[in-house]
């Protein structure tokens, strides 16, 4: 054998070019990870207490201060159990479809900026992104309902493949009103994005029809009857335990807190101080971000506290027939009054 | 070589995947195979920098069609054993027209020589990346020169949901539906009638 | 970013206003509760119409729009009159049929309306990707008519059969379409065709490519070898939407093909021309032998209508200007012929119950005169006996052929009329000389249908008389295919 030379010019070009990026990304990824973990940990928490609170109990309250380390608990144990595989599973799926779930609940996060130029990936179609990451939510699901080999959770799993199909729709063309006001695809573009207020008038609705979006993509109450308890044991997910089903369990909740991220930077103005007060600025814009998210998350628990479930053709009714014209008919309104208005994206330009 | 790295792996997964769909066993495996495909495909696109055809690829195959290509795979209890059991009977055929095409078209690619017209005649160059994003150039030619193709798509797609309405949807009328109208203008003097009832009397 | 001048929509106006008739009258049969077809159905026949009038009226010269893919010419006008009165007709003789099969709805005029939109869109194409999309556009509402009578195993039978082959068809047709699109670089038929002006060789992709398109257009026109569907899907299909399959589409794809023939391959013919040859010799063959054992007469015609398209595609081979008027002439005659042949199989009816077989109309000579005359007329002008126009039609397709030289297709044309017309004569031995049996044809009471009858044979008989309007403007319309 020759004598290795070690050759540090090349070694240091490969580190620069190569190494070093992707150390950089896998940094960024952590520092989103792992609070993003944290909070979703905390959400559970925050579901109890807040649940408690409005029905006069008090929540956890023993394991730690307030029970603040309830959640730590709950994952311990989950740990601690073991994987049940039913017998007549399809084993791969049955395995694939919570990593799945979990997974495309992280990997949405790549374009959400947290703050100014605070995002993984600025990408150009960000929303596109958005939306197509959050449409293959459904396959972990119906994945799990299938494989699972049991009654309960494949009813369960298609009930929650329609459903998310359904609103689908009304969200794409919700993103599609926003798109017509700001005429980017662009995260960040839409959040710097100057909108006067009547346009802001104008997307209330729009608004109000994602946020009930939000709550049935992610199968919250009111039309959490993919889990129905009552007539499905608890639905796709029934036949799970252990790590397979915290990850269903951890996939939800992100999924949740990802949904009310898209509704801050779609609405509410990301990272920048409500109500554009400069004063307000001092704070930093990610403080902001998740003061913005945990506010749409805490509508979302109010909710669930406040409304019955709903029933299946009712759910079915209210996306076909309602939410799916009256987005359609807006879009037409929203491009009709900006078209009137000159205030189509790029129209000022062309003028 | 980062992009090379990635197109053999796309590439090679597509591949892969396509092979998967058309030999597994289980038609549901087969669905989840395609969907991979369609995933790998997209991947290629993001690759070629038309991000906005890889997102609506995932968003419309993905997304929607495929969910319901494994809906219906996933209800259907059919037995493609006993579907393909004629399959050999004609498969001599099948390989013969196959392979008499495949001579031809081979043939025919060995003689490939674009005109010079054909390259005069390209319709629409593609623009400088740099300067206007793939989906901005995509919606400036699409709603201006095929304006005329993207209203007949439209109509095509109306007449397709309309055929699917029509061949399909039966009017029962002993369905029971809720009229929302109808419970909310119900008034409790239309439907209670309040009886004072003095004991010992009864109702009647 | 580059300027854009909004195309100029009143060139394809009869287009525009039909989508938009459409639109409304899918709207107001959605609206409300109560049952709408018939008036939707009256108003579609209207549209039609008045379409085709204003068609006839306004629509001379020759316009391109909407970035060259869309044109508007004599020659298209032409035919889209002929579509616009074949669908209107169809759907007016359609309405009680439907009614009396309780299939009624409003879904059909709006599907015909649809498919008729298609069909111009076909003929106005000018581009091929605009020629794919018209084709579509025309053939999805056919396959949904075709399974219309959802009930009947028959009728889906023959919509997925339609179907799934049509779907073949129309890969072929897109793999010609991109073989054609990577060897001359342009989907515009006028860049195609100064790309193929004749002038150096042809490459075998071209070829290839055209064939391969040729064979998703001679589905639709129901040529051999693309014809295995169109006797089961004429026999399964209700009988109102087997005369409207038989009247109009294929005077569509006939056009399309027409013009993509004289168009982009104009002057290439010797590169076609034996395809064509064969396409056209192996349809008016078979049409005619056949046709021979059938029994059933929705399959009868079936057969005829496969032998009437290689009757027309004779009128192509000539490649000339004398040819595609024989061409548009064959197929305004053929038109009528089909709209009176069906006005009678749709009255064909014993105890209210619809019937199909040839000998149910034994006896029809002795107890409906009318009916048996009005169906000779038919049956002598599509066998192409003078003087009915049938045999015009007959007639300038071959004399086009002969003048383009083209004696032994001429002399196969004449012998297979000859073939055919031991099977339209026996229809009229049965009417005249078989003895009626004990269930003789309801009395046909249909006053649509005995209208349409009436003229349509009065039309036949009468041609010899008046041709000139036909022949003159056929003409123009034929020399506006050549002048570009």
């Amino acid at each position: 054998m020759d004598s290795i030379t070690f050759d540090t010019a090349f070694w240091l070009d490969i580190f620069n070019t190569y190494l070093w990026p992707l150390l950089l990304i896998v940094g960024k990824i952590l520092l989103l990870v792992v609070p993003l973990i944290v909070a979703m940990a905390y959400l559970t928490y925050a579901e109890r207490k807040v649940l408690a609170a409005m029905q006069l109990r008090q929540g956890p309250m023993m394991v730690g201060p307030f029970g603040l380390l309830q959640p730590l608990a709950d994952g311990l144990k989950l740990l601690g159990k073991e994987t049940i595989i039913p017998s007549g599973a399809n084993r791969f799926v049955f395995v694939m479809a919570p990593m799945l779930t979990f997974m495309l609940s992280l990997v949405a996060w790549a374009v959400i900026p947290v703050s100014d130029g605070w995002v993984i990936a600025n990408i150009n179609v960000g929303v596109l992104y958005l939306f197509a990451i959050s449409s293959l939510g459904v396959y972990g699901i119906l994945m799990a309902g299938w494989a699972s080999n049991s009654r309960y959770a494949f009813l369960g799993g298609l009930r929650s493949a329609a459903q998310m199909v359904s609103y689908e729709v009304s969200i794409g063309l919700v993103l599609v009103t926003v798109l017509l006001t700001t005429g980017s695809l662009n995260l960040t573009t839409i959040v710097t994005q100057e909108r006067p207020i009547w346009v802001d008038v104008l997307l209330f609705p729009m608004f109000v029809v994602f946020v009930i979006s939000a709550l049935a993509e992610t199968n919250r109450a009111p039309f959490d009857l993919p889990e129905g308890e009552s007539e499905l044991v608890g639905g796709y997910n029934v036949e799970y335990s252990s790590m397979t089903f915290a990850l269903f369990f951890l996939g939800e909740y992100m999924n949740m807190i990802l949904m009310a991220a898209m509704t801050t930077v779609l609405f509410l103005g990301g990272w920048l101080p409500p109500f554009g007060i400069a004063a307000l600025s001092v704070v930093p814009g990610f403080v902001w971000f998740a003061a913005k998210i945990s506010f749409v998350l805490f509508v979302f628990l109010w909710t669930r506290a406040t409304l019955p479930r709903y029933r299946y053709d009712q759910l079915m009714r209210l996306g076909w027939k309602i939410f799916l014209p009256f987005t359609l008919l807006w879009v037409v309104v929203t491009a009709g009054v900006l078209l009137y208005n000159h205030a189509l994206p790029g129209m000022s330009a062309a003028m | 070589m980062i992009e090379a790295v990635f197109f053999y792996v796309f590439a090679t997964v597509l591949v892969l995947s396509a092979i998967g769909v058309i030999t597994a066993r289980n038609p549901v495996h087969s669905v989840l195979f395609l969907i991979l495909a369609f995933f790998n495909a997209a991947g290629l696109f993001v690759m070629l920098g038309a991000e906005f055809i890889a997102m609506i690829m995932v968003i419309v195959y993905v997304g929607a069609v495929a969910v319901l290509f494994l809906f219906v795979v996933m209800m259907l209890d059919i037995n493609f054993a006993e579907l393909r059991k004629g399959m050999m009977k004609h498969a001599p055929v099948g390989a013969l027209v196959g392979f008499a095409l495949l001579a031809e078209f081979t043939w025919m690619f060995k003689s490939w020589s674009p005109s010079s017209a054909a390259l005069n005649g390209v319709a629409q160059p593609i623009p400088d990346q740099a300067a206007i994003s793939n989906t901005h150039a995509l919606g400036e030619i699409l709603y201006t020169q095929y304006v005329y193709l993207f209203q007949i798509s439209g109509l095509i797609l109306l007449v397709a949901m309309v055929g699917a309405i029509t061949l399909t949807l039966r009017r029962r009328p002993d369905s029971r539906r809720q009229s929302v109208a109808g419970q909310i203008s119900r008034r409790p003097e239309d439907v209670l009638k309040v009886e004072k009832i003095t004991s010992g009397t009864g109702v009647f | 970013m580059n300027s854009f001048t909004p195309p100029e929509l009143i060139t394809a106006f009869p287009e525009i206003f039909l989508a938009i008739m459409s639109l409304m009258l899918l709207m107001l049969g959605v609206a409300g509760k109560e049952e709408k077809h018939k008036t939707v159905s009256n108003f579609a026949a209207l549209t039609l119409l008045l379409l085709a009038g204003a068609v006839y009226r306004f629509c001379h010269g020759s316009n391109l729009t909407f970035n060259d893919m869309f044109i508007n010419d004599t020659f298209g006008a032409f035919m889209k009159v002929l579509v616009l009165i074949g669908s209107a007709v169809s759907v007016y003789m359609s309405t009680h049929y439907l009614e009396r099969q309780r299939i009624m709805r409003f879904e059909y005029p709006v599907l015909i309306m649809f498919s008729t939109l298609g069909m111009m869109l076909m003929i106005s194409a000018h581009d091929l990707i605009s020629l794919y999309m018209g084709l579509e556009l025309q053939s999805l509402p056919l396959y949904v008519l075709a399974a219309f009578q959802r009930d009947t195993v028959r009728s889906t039978e023959a919509g997925l059969k339609y179907f799934v082959l049509g779907a073949l068809s129309s890969g072929m047709l897109l793999y010609g379409a991109s073989l054609l699109y990577g060897y001359t670089g342009t989907t515009e038929f006028t860049h195609m065709a100064n790309v193929l002006n004749g002038t150096g060789a042809v490459s075998l992709g071209v070829i290839v490519g055209m064939v391969l398109l040729l064979s998703g257009l001679a589905f639709k026109i129901s040529a051999v070898p693309f014809h295995m569907w169109t006797p089961d899907v004429y026999e399964g299909a209700p009988t109102s939407v087997t005369a409207f399959f038989a009247i109009v589409p294929k005077i569509a794809a006939l056009a399309l093909i027409t013009r993509v023939f004289m168009g982009p391959f104009g002057h290439i013919v010797h590169e076609w021309r034996q395809v064509i040859v064969f396409i056209s010799v192996a349809s008016m063959v078979l049409g005619a032998v056949a046709a021979v054992r059938q029994t059933n007469i929705k399959r009868l015609l079936a057969y005829s209508s496969i032998g009437n398209m290689g009757y027309a595609l004779v009128g192509l081979v000539a490649a000339s200007e004398e040819g595609v008027k024989a061409i548009m002439i064959f197929t305004a005659i053929y038109m009528v012929t089909s709209i009176g042949a069906f006005a009678v199989v749709l009255m064909m009816k014993q105890r209210d119950r619809m019937v199909e077989n040839i000998y149910d109309l034994a006896g029809l000579g002795q107890t409906q005169p009318m009916l048996a005359l009005a169906m000779t007329v038919m049956m002598f002008s599509m066998a192409g006996i003078p003087p009915l126009a049938g045999f015009f039609g007959k007639l300038f397709v071959f004399q086009a052929a002969i003048n383009a030289h083209l004696y032994a297709l001429s002399i196969i044309g004449v012998l297979t009329s000859v073939v055919a017309a031991y099977y339209y004569l026996r229809v009229i031995k049965v009417m005249y000389f078989d003895a009626a049996s004990d269930d003789t044809l309801d009395r046909a009471e249909d006053r649509r249908l005995n209208g349409l009858l009436a003229v349509s044979a009065l039309a036949l008989v009468l041609f010899i008389i008046a041709p000139g309007p036909l022949l003159t403007t056929a003409q123009a319309a034929a020399q506006s295919l050549f002048a570009l």
